[in-house]
């Protein structure tokens, strides 16, 4: 599907395409180059090619079915691959198969910074932009025109303000979690501006009250793969109230404005910064867990699904410090770790039904 | 704070040399009652050893009275420590720490304490030692001095940062991060910038922290010190390009501990000096870390702590010494690069041109230069199962070795520091047939 998406783009609007490994990038760069950014979240289910076998078993699935994907030839009808500075893993892949085989399609590299908004973050980050808008613009064949960057940014803003508004009014929209998401997730490929109009859509069905009826949950955690995660939650009485998973929720940058007439990449930074917090940019922990709190908070949601892939050390190495938070609150919480399954274990649909007719009954009860 | 400053110097230049001299003592007088062991299968055992007990016996018992005596900071072993030394810091190294604990077979203990709170087993299991150390407050050195600063920095690996993240949130104390991106081919001048104007930010930081600024003569005196200590390691790891080689890659592991964890002291230097005579002395009688070298091997990564002398003695009984190691190795490289003349320029590459934190064209590199310049005939990867960083491409890394150096290449999968995550039997067995496929 996204193959045929991308040879259309191509054909009718003579754009390229970049695929993106996760999780952040400067989408907006991209954009304003007429460049079409396609993520490559493993892709879910077997690894496509017997290339998977050139790393350990014990590197997460995300990594390995991105090597057997890109190996295979299966992104053969992108331009370029963008490998952004999200952890270890993505590291080695950036170097494991540019410089040893795998992938003829030049690679590029985002090595955001890491740690708080620090004077030397800002000034090589805006370098490191800069650095990547230049490699950018060698794969488009053509130069990067401010007034179309300081455009992207407005878009890109405009569709996380769309997005935001959508999750906040989650519970009023007749829609199951499933189908939600899906809708969310075709922003991983589609064209901003279509990806924009799909999100008004959505947006224009919010009911004026909340038509939900199961009982609310938060989930934090990666990516919603296998999806079988969603119709699981749906079918056993709940719906996701609010998310954190890195893929979704935690890349809306809410409530920022943007200086319309001022200097784009300093807008780029800012916004960088101003970006939920993430373990793979190195968030403050503490800073994290507020953030969390507040967004189950405002969610009225009655416990936490934390949802994370088997060795993702950046996700893992906060489960502990989630895990307390929630439990100093008394909020219940069901921890759940995936690897990229086609389809999700029947063990862990039992425990997701388990978890939630204990929210029921509790709820029942007070 | 004046009681504790006395107990601190106390502990560090007359109690600790005192006591370890004194086991040193009591054991020389042991071993001439029972009279000479002759090992079959290992050299004479190298005289240092007991300094190096020494040295790092005090150096953990001065660290138990740090805390409220001197500024303690807790630092990746990949960090700039000579900023620090001129400030008076005491400098604690988890990971060397965790190694450790690794040897003294605590790891599953310790984990079981962190597994309990939610840290995955897969995890790096030096993180998950240090902080169950932190958590239940065991440790085989005594006691941990608390920290005042975080200093983490990235060039070995990202994990280090999750971990110091979460020890930073326990603590509640400042974490500095030293964020040295990742070399592609070159590195870029923008990438250069970022690590010296880095380097800037943390002098302003363990200034404050540390109540005095940073004299730049005992600066060039400190870095021309962990200079010339590095060289000094670099000297005592080439002296294995003899044939036999005078120790084994395994001691190598274990000796490595001072350049890590006191680089930039005299005391350092001084172990590397008398340790490079003796080596220098066994190179000139012909004596090997093993009896019978047959065969001469690389390791890569970092050890298996946990099981060193089982894995050198099965390899030692069949004529096979690790005489190189790309972990030992990388400490005698970056830091030679460290200049006294420019501290803070030097340390930006230095710090970020190091083995892991560069592509996997460098490390093939540097493995085929380490191959040739020891005369090794084979090599063994340790895939090493909670750290990533060093395991991904080792399974190119091995059939290009094999190929163009027309090599052996055994790519074996332990852990650095969880014996529960290495199926030694197993282990044992691909290393015996590795070995049986050269004769
Ligand atoms: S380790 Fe985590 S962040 Fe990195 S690729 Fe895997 S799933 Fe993604
Ligand atoms: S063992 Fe590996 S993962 Fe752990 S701290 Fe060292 S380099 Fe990082």
């Amino acid at each position: 599907m996204r193959r045929a998406y991308i040879e259309r783009q191509r054909g009718e609007h003579g754009r390229k395409s970049v695929a993106v490994l996760p999780v952040h990038h400067p989408k907006e760069l991209l954009t304003a180059l007429d460049l079409l950014s396609v993520e490559l979240w493993g892709p879910p289910g077997p690894p496509r090619g017997p290339d998977v076998g050139r790393v350990q078993s014990y590197v997460c699935a995300v990594a390995r079915n991105a090597l057997a994907f890109l190996a295979a030839g299966h992104a053969d009808v992108v331009d370029a691959v963008l490998y952004p500075h999200t952890c270890d893993s993505i590291q080695g892949l950036a170097t494991l198969i540019p410089d040893f085989g795998g992938c003829a399609k030049p690679a590029l590299t985002f090595l955001h910074p890491k740690g708080p908004s620090r004077p030397s973050a800002r000034t090589y980050l805006e370098a490191e932009l800069r650095s990547l808008a230049a490699s950018l613009e060698g794969i488009a064949g053509k130069e990067l025109e401010p007034e179309r960057l300081r455009a992207a940014i407005a878009l890109h803003r405009e569709i996380d303000d769309t997005k935001a508004r959508v999750l906040a009014g989650r519970a009023r929209l007749p829609l199951a979690d499933r189908a939600l998401y899906e809708q969310l997730r075709r922003g991983e490929f589609l064209w901003p501006e279509e990806h924009l109009a799909e999100l008004r859509a959505l947006e224009a069905r919010l009911e004026s009250a909340p038509v939900q009826r199961g009982v609310p949950v938060m989930v934090t955690g990666y990516v919603p793969e296998p999806m079988g995660i969603l119709d699981a939650i749906d079918d056993a009485g709940a719906f996701v109230a609010v998310d954190d998973w890195a893929a979704i929720g935690r890349r809306v940058t809410r409530a920022q404005t943007f200086d319309r007439a001022g200097e784009p990449f300093r807008a780029l930074v800012d916004l960088y910064h101003a970006a939920p917090p993430c373990p793979t940019r190195h968030a403050d922990q503490g800073a994290r867990m507020r953030h969390l709190l507040d967004l189950f908070d405002r969610s009225g949601a009655a416990g936490v699904i934390v949802h994370e892939p088997k060795f993702c050390e950046p996700e893992l190495f906060d489960v502990p410090a989630i895990k307390k938070t929630f439990a100093d609150r008394k909020v219940p919480l069901l921890y759940l770790e995936t690897e990229l399954e086609a389809e999700l274990p029947g063990q862990t649909v039992t425990r997701i039904e388990a978890f939630v007719e204990m929210l029921q009954s509790s709820r029942r009860a007070a | 704070m004046i009681t504790r400053r006395v107990q601190y110097e106390v502990a560090g230049r007359l109690a600790g040399p005192a006591l370890f001299r004194l086991e040193a003592w009591q054991q020389r007088v042991k071993k001439m009652r029972k009279g000479p062991r002759k090992s079959a299968i290992f050299g004479p055992p190298l005289e240092c050893v007991s300094k190096l007990k020494e040295l790092m016996g005090t150096h953990y018992l001065q660290g138990r009275y740090a805390d409220g005596a001197v500024p303690v900071a807790w630092v990746t072993s990949g960090f700039p420590v000579e900023i620090l030394r001129p400030l008076g810091f005491h400098a604690v190294y988890p990971e060397n720490h965790a190694a450790l604990c690794s040897v003294q077979r605590v790891v599953p203990e310790l984990s079981d304490a962190v597994e309990k709170e939610g840290y995955a087993r897969d995890l790096c299991s030096y993180a998950r030692t240090d902080i169950g150390s932190v958590v239940t407050g065991k440790t085989p050195v005594g006691r941990l001095p608390k920290p005042d600063v975080l200093l983490c920095c990235t060039n070995i690996c990202q994990t280090v940062l999750y971990w110091y993240r979460a020890l930073a949130a326990h603590f509640n104390v400042p974490l500095v991060l030293m964020d040295t991106p990742f070399v592609y081919g070159e590195a870029k001048p923008h990438h250069r910038q970022y690590v010296r104007d880095q380097l800037e930010e943390l002098v302003d930081v363990a200034e404050r922290v540390g109540g005095k600024r940073v004299d730049p003569e005992e600066l060039e005196e400190v870095v021309r010190v962990a200079r010339d200590g590095t060289r000094l390691w670099g000297e005592c790891l080439a002296a294995s390009r003899a044939k036999p080689a005078p120790w084994t890659g395994i001691d190598g592991f274990f000796h490595i501990a001072p350049i890590v964890t006191l680089r930039g002291t005299r005391q350092c230097n001084a172990y590397y000096r008398m340790l490079l005579d003796e080596l220098n002395d066994r190179v000139a009688k012909g004596i090997g870390g093993i009896v019978n070298e047959r065969h001469r091997l690389l390791w890569d990564n970092l050890p298996i702590w946990f099981d060193v002398r089982g894995l050198s003695t099965l390899m030692a009984e069949r004529g096979f010494n690790f005489v190189v190691t790309t972990y030992t190795n990388a400490w005698a490289e970056a830091g030679s690069r460290i200049d006294p003349a420019d501290p803070i320029g030097s340390a930006v590459v230095a710090y970020t041109d190091i083995i892991l934190n560069q592509d996997l064209n460098k490390r093939l590199d540097t493995m085929r230069r380490l191959s040739r310049d020891y005369s090794v005939d084979g090599a063994v990867l340790h895939s090493d199962r909670s750290c990533k960083p060093y395991s991904i491409g080792q399974i190119d890394l091995k059939q290009r070795l094999a190929k163009e150096l027309d090599m052996r290449v055994l790519v074996l999968e332990a852990d650095h520091g969880d014996p529960r995550a290495y199926a030694k039997e197993q282990g044992e067995g691909r290393l015996t047939a590795f070995m049986e496929g050269f004769s």
